[in-house]
């Protein structure tokens, strides 16, 4: 009788074991809710207020008091990480596919490609868990410095291979007015007047060329107008000045949106591959086996039959990686620097992103910025939300289109 | 294909409308397809390659003799190994200071300090949510909880560094006692926050990967739901469960922007998780914004030397992951 009780004492107490811990199970995922909530609460509540539509459409503005009144803005940010995110799916998209299709279709027989191609796999797999900082690393020097074999990257300094750039020097005559000199060696940095070669000539702001005369040290200033706006001083500053193009190129990178884009196009690689990898795979082998029927060759094949019914998972794949690189600041962080304020130019030339500027508002010594902060971070969710939905409408439209059985 | 649709006419198939390529023509064209795709794939073993001799070369360059300005004097220092493996001071600064040091020890503990705040919440919080969505939710909890999973994945970790350093820090910790404005049990919750969606994503596979025979022949012994879960599903699935925890660990140990904005710069070897602290990942962006670096200052190849140090832990914690999943793996038919 005893016993019998015990027995039951038991089996309540793992009844009551099974139903509390399905409550508490329960709660815990739940918890991820919770999360989220207060996540987007919190961040709403902080940044709300500084949300407009001329937020979007302003300059950042560095100040020291409030930056809301001083009308900053994140405007540089998003042109800056859309035209990065462009260059880096460029990149990272062909390449990535690419080697998807050669993982899942050519799969070698020979005993020696079998050992290369597990060897990639496994190598893509141990890419995807390298930090995003390391990669800044190897950008840093592989596509910022080029391994210094250039030459080494100096601020307002010409590089050693470049296109797209023209030199000149600039200088005030006696009028206050500029007047420029033609280049013909971009090292010197500056020229000194009296060592200008006699009959040099330059040109005014109107486009007008004339012999430009440098006055010698004590002689009378010239009194007629035309000739003041000529003649400059012998002391004069005559700095060389650079105009950009837009396709302005150079070796190496320097820290550029350019080198910036290759190393998050690295970045997302792994991520890419692996999407469309999985993608591939879930075609059928029947389709394949079809084609083959039909004496295709094994690359008609797939751009036939396996890309066409492949391209919805590898499409929200490939979506999906974007994604992640509009929100990755670490490596742009290594690259370009922790810069908030500037716009795009050229190719190589620093320009902000968002992710890089929500992280300088937050850490920045004025908490005015904090709710700028916010109100960029809720911009950046919004889109990534859109991007993320928008993949997910592209599949379920993809899959009606290609139904297969 | 759409552009084949007119072939068929009232006559029959129009054959003058189809194109035949020669099979030789075909041949060749797949050769060099399949080369440019070789091409592509080289990129990612060039990118391998690629950080291990970069982190390799520019790290052993940081040990040797430097020319370096203390006290705005220039004065040779050699930085040697074995100071820094077992020094725990991290100084480069070193026209404020009059010595240079470079201990990785402290960046060590404050890396490790961050990860295992982590690891304590991601861990228990993403195995039993990965037990819930595999073995008790319903089709319409699951359909709830899991899209807020993937929406809390795609995050961007800034973000999660704003909330830690905004809300956490202020609104959430002062409930448990007196932190610093920024401390490592802060990054350490938003590091662990960002680890729950791959815990529970990972484990839940391969939970579900576990064969509905053994969950029946446990209930059929008169097991309960708790017990069927915990003593024949998770040591069924702990494979992939160690891997995902493992996983996870590895993204803890390599998150940079988190530790960056929340954790604070002050490096120090206190295992007090109200005191601010450095991580590896914050000492190279910490490094790279604080001045202007050019190739050659010890700084420039410090970042390398701790890039280096990170590279080993994380590569080293994946592959033993790789190990387990693929040793262990109990298959099922």
């Amino acid at each position: 009788m005893k016993k019998h009780s015990a027995n039951q004492k038991r089996e309540g107490r793992r009844k009551l074991f099974n139903t509390s811990f399905s409550v508490i199970s329960l709660l815990v995922a739940s918890l991820a809710i919770v999360v989220l909530v207060m996540l987007i609460s919190s961040i709403f509540v902080t940044g709300g207020g500084a949300l407009s539509f001329s937020f979007l459409t302003h300059d950042y503005v560095e100040t020291q008091d409030d930056p809301a009144a001083a009308g900053s803005g994140v405007k540089q940010a998003v042109i800056g990480t859309t035209i990065l995110c462009l260059i880096c799916g460029a990149v990272a998209l062909p390449i990535g596919i690419g080697t998807a299709i050669f993982l899942e279709e050519f799969k070698p027989r020979k005993k020696i490609f079998r050992f290369f191609h597990s060897f990639i796999q496994l190598n893509i797999n141990n890419l995807a868990g390298v930090p995003s900082v390391v990669y800044g690393m190897l950008g840093l020097t592989a596509f910022v410095y080029m391994f210094s074999v250039f030459g080494r990257v100096e601020v307002d300094k010409p590089a050693k291979i470049e296109a797209g750039i023209s030199y000149s020097y600039q200088v005030k005559t006696l009028a206050n007015t500029w007047v420029t000199l033609p280049c013909t060696d971009k090292t010197v940095q500056k020229l000194i007047p009296t060592e200008l070669p006699p009959g040099t000539i330059a040109m005014d702001q109107d486009g007008n060329e004339f012999e430009l005369r440098v006055l010698a040290a004590g002689a009378a200033r010239p009194t007629d107008p035309v000739e003041k706006q000529r003649t400059i001083k012998s002391n004069a500053l005559i700095s060389q000045i650079s105009a950009k193009k837009p396709y302005y190129f150079r070796l190496p990178f320097g820290k550029s949106v350019l080198a910036a884009a290759l190393t998050l196009a690295l970045v997302i690689l792994p991520i890419v591959i692996i999407a469309a990898q999985e993608a591939i795979r879930a075609v059928p082998g029947s389709l394949r086996e079809a084609a083959f029927g039909m004496g295709t060759t094994r690359w008609q094949m797939i751009r036939e039959t396996v890309l066409p019914s492949a391209t919805p998972g590898i499409m929200t794949g490939a979506i999906l990686s974007m994604s992640r690189a509009i929100g990755e600041a670490a490596p742009i962080l290594v690259i370009m620097g922790a810069i908030k304020a500037d716009a795009y130019t050229n190719l190589m030339e620093k320009t902000t992103t968002m992710p890089v500027l929500i992280y300088g508002m937050a850490s920045h010594s004025n908490n005015g910025y904090e709710p700028l902060a916010a109100a960029a971070i809720i911009i950046l969710l919004v889109v990534l939300l859109l991007i993320n939905s928008f993949a997910v409408f592209f599949r379920y439209r993809a899959e009606k289109k290609y139904k297969l059985a | 294909m759409a552009k084949n649709s007119n072939l068929l006419t009232a006559e029959g198939l129009d054959r003058s409308k189809i194109q035949i390529r020669s099979s030789v023509a075909s041949n060749n064209w797949q050769r060099f397809v399949v080369g440019i795709l070789t091409i592509c794939s080289l990129v990612s073993i060039a990118t391998t390659i690629g950080i291990v001799t970069i982190l390799l070369l520019e790290s052993s360059k940081f040990f040797g003799t430097h020319q370096v300005e203390l006290l705005g004097q220039e004065q040779e220092v050699d930085v040697n190994v074995g100071e820094f493996i077992t020094s725990s001071q991290w100084n480069l600064d070193a026209i404020t200071g009059d010595k240079v040091e470079y201990g990785i020890r402290g960046l060590v503990i404050g890396t490790l300090k961050i990860t295992v705040v982590a690891m304590f919440v991601a861990l228990p919080l993403g195995l039993i949510t990965a037990v819930y969505l595999s073995e008790y939710a319903s089709q319409r909890k699951r359909a709830i909880i899991k899209p807020v999973l993937e929406i809390l994945a795609g995050i961007p970790t800034v973000v999660l560094g704003f909330f830690a350093l905004k809300f956490i820090t202020p609104y959430v910790l002062p409930l448990f006692g007196e932190f610093k404005s920024t401390n490592s049990a802060s990054a350490g919750i938003a590091v662990g926050i960002l680890c729950i969606p791959l815990v529970t994503s990972l484990a839940e596979d391969a939970l579900r990967a576990v064969p509905k025979s053994l969950r029946e022949g446990a209930y059929g012994l008169g097991s309960t739901r708790l017990e069927v879960t915990w003593k024949v599903v998770v040591p069924a699935a702990l494979s992939g469960i160690i891997s995902a925890f493992l996983l996870a660990l590895s993204r803890a140990v390599g998150e940079t922007m988190v530790v960056a904005l929340a954790a604070g710069t002050s490096v120090n070897s206190s295992l007090d998780i109200r005191e601010s602290a450095q991580t590896m990942t914050g000492s190279i962006v910490h490094t790279i914004q604080s001045e202007n670096i050019s190739p050659g200052d010890l700084s420039y190849y410090s970042m390398y030397v701790v890039a280096m140090t990170l590279f080993l832990i994380t590569f080293g914690i994946t592959l033993i992951g790789q190990i387990i999943r693929l040793r262990y793996r109990e298959i099922y038919q």
